[in-house]
């Protein structure tokens, strides 16, 4: 009897453990979880090999879509400026639960006012966007949003999702440069950065920005101050066209982020630190 | 990208640059009075409080669509004048209006320094976007990605750069979902 009883308490357990792994990884059901290993195991097979652990494979997945990010707006040539980014990103990002993946930021030539961010730790921030910071604050607000879809592996969720990703597709044959194999799971370029994540992914990501803006020191009320900057603009104005299309409208971010916050911030003071923001020569 | 359109690009944007600078010029003689009242309208229905905390004492009540005038910014809050009072409502509450949308874009200082208002001027003439058709063609640039690569900052790193800015790191849990 307590032979069955102790089978029956650690079934029990190990349920109780699935169904916590389910929901909390993507808020989704054991269906995701049963898709994200198979993309494991192919990914694994056809990327980098028999012996890549999971974080190899993500940051191959995410270094394809970099680069092809970059091929279609290259870095602002300003070696301090790229450095000044990595030095608050990096800070930000360790504030995290996956400060040991090799983060990489930058900023990208475009006028576009958007930020993106690819598995495996890869964010860019565009010069249009940059432009309309006040403080290094704000930057750690910004960086601390793509930071919370590379942590809760948003992206990787979309590529599982949609049908970018097709598990039963051979190495693609022609040459796209990079990681062929990679490639072939993601589609075509970087559209999958052009795709919209779950308007609760998107909300998650404040959350997480103004909690990690606010352990690294800053001031938690950055990344708000950026949403009502982007709130002015108009819908049908070219520069916030594909953010205003992929995500939720900064007021309705605001609101939400607004009621997750609380008064749980009302004495939380942080740094600002208008001066040493890094403004690009214009 | 090829050369000619990059110059082109160039061009433009030089040009816009000293429009700016001139609109910046212009600008300067009346900017007191412009930012100094940024108005805002109330997202929700909050209180005005006396000082920035939640437990002071409210002084007025401020309903969804109200208009305020807003001094100043503390942390999470913003220092307004309204038909119903002065004082302190919590920044998430109000909405900054957008008939202001230049000035409030970084105001003054930031159109001095050169970096709002140039964003915004270039793209009212959509020359450089960044649209799905651009990233979907976009081919793999292996020298760029290096690049970016290139740049990385290691943990001491960042660390050390923090504390020159006297960041200091502190324990905060994540946020509930909110419904």
């Amino acid at each position: 009897m307590s032979f069955f009883n102790s089978i029956n308490k650690s079934f029990r357990i190990l349920l109780l453990a699935t169904l916590f792994i389910s929901t909390t990884a993507w808020g989704g059901g054991l269906f995701d979880k049963e898709l994200l290993k198979t993309l494991k195991q192919s990914a694994e097979e056809k990327i980098t090999g028999q012996s890549a652990t999971p974080v190899e494979e993500e940051v191959a997945i995410g270094r394809q879509i970099a680069g092809n990010l970059l091929g279609a707006a290259p870095l602002v040539r300003d070696a301090k400026l790229q450095k000044y980014v990595n030095n608050v990103g990096r800070w930000v990002a360790d504030q995290s639960e996956r400060a040991d993946l090799a983060w990489h930021f930058g900023v990208i030539e475009s006028n576009d006012v958007n930020a993106f961010a690819a598995p495996g730790g890869y964010i860019f921030v565009t010069h249009g966007l940059y432009n309309l910071l006040q403080n290094e604050a704000e930057l750690a607000g910004v960086l601390a949003h793509e930071v919370g879809h590379v942590i809760r592996q948003h992206h990787l969720k979309i590529l599982q999702q949609s049908k970018l990703l097709d598990l039963g597709s051979q190495v693609v044959a022609q040459k796209t440069g990079g990681n062929d194999k990679a490639q072939g799971l993601i589609g075509s370029g970087a559209e999958i950065m052009s795709r919209s994540l779950d308007k609760n992914a998107e909300f998650e990501a404040d959350r997480i920005a103004v909690v990690l803006t606010t352990r690294a020191g800053y001031d938690a009320f950055a990344l708000p101050a950026v949403l009502q900057q982007i709130g002015h603009f108009a819908k049908d104005d070219g520069d916030v066209a594909l953010l205003f299309k992929t995500h939720p409208h900064p007021d309705d971010r605001l609101g939400k982020l607004g009621m997750a916050m609380g008064d749980r911030f009302d004495r939380v003071k942080g740094e600002s630190l208008e001066a040493r923001l890094y403004r690009i020569k214009p | 990208m090829n050369n000619t359109t990059q110059q082109i690009r160039c061009l433009i944007h030089h040009s816009l640059h000293l429009t700016s600078a001139l609109l910046l010029a212009g600008g300067l003689l009346i900017s007191g009075a412009v930012v100094a009242a940024e108005s805002g309208t109330a997202l929700k229905a909050d209180d005005i409080k006396a000082e920035p905390y939640g437990d002071a004492k409210t002084v007025a009540k401020l309903k969804t669509g109200d208009k305020v005038d807003i001094i100043r910014k503390d942390g999470g809050w913003l220092q307004v004048n309204s038909k119903k009072g002065k004082g302190w409502v919590r920044m998430l509450s109000i909405r900054k209006g957008e008939a202001i949308k230049k000035s409030s874009a970084g105001g003054v200082l930031g159109l001095a320094s050169g970096r709002a208002g140039t964003g915004k001027v270039v793209a009212t003439t959509g020359i450089r976007g960044l649209n799905e058709e651009e990233l979907k063609s976009a081919k793999f640039n292996e020298v760029e990605i290096k690049l970016a690569e290139s740049y990385a900052s290691s943990k001491p790193e960042a660390a050390g750069f923090a504390a020159q800015g006297k960041l200091v790191a502190r324990p905060f849990n994540y946020l509930e979902v909110s419904k």
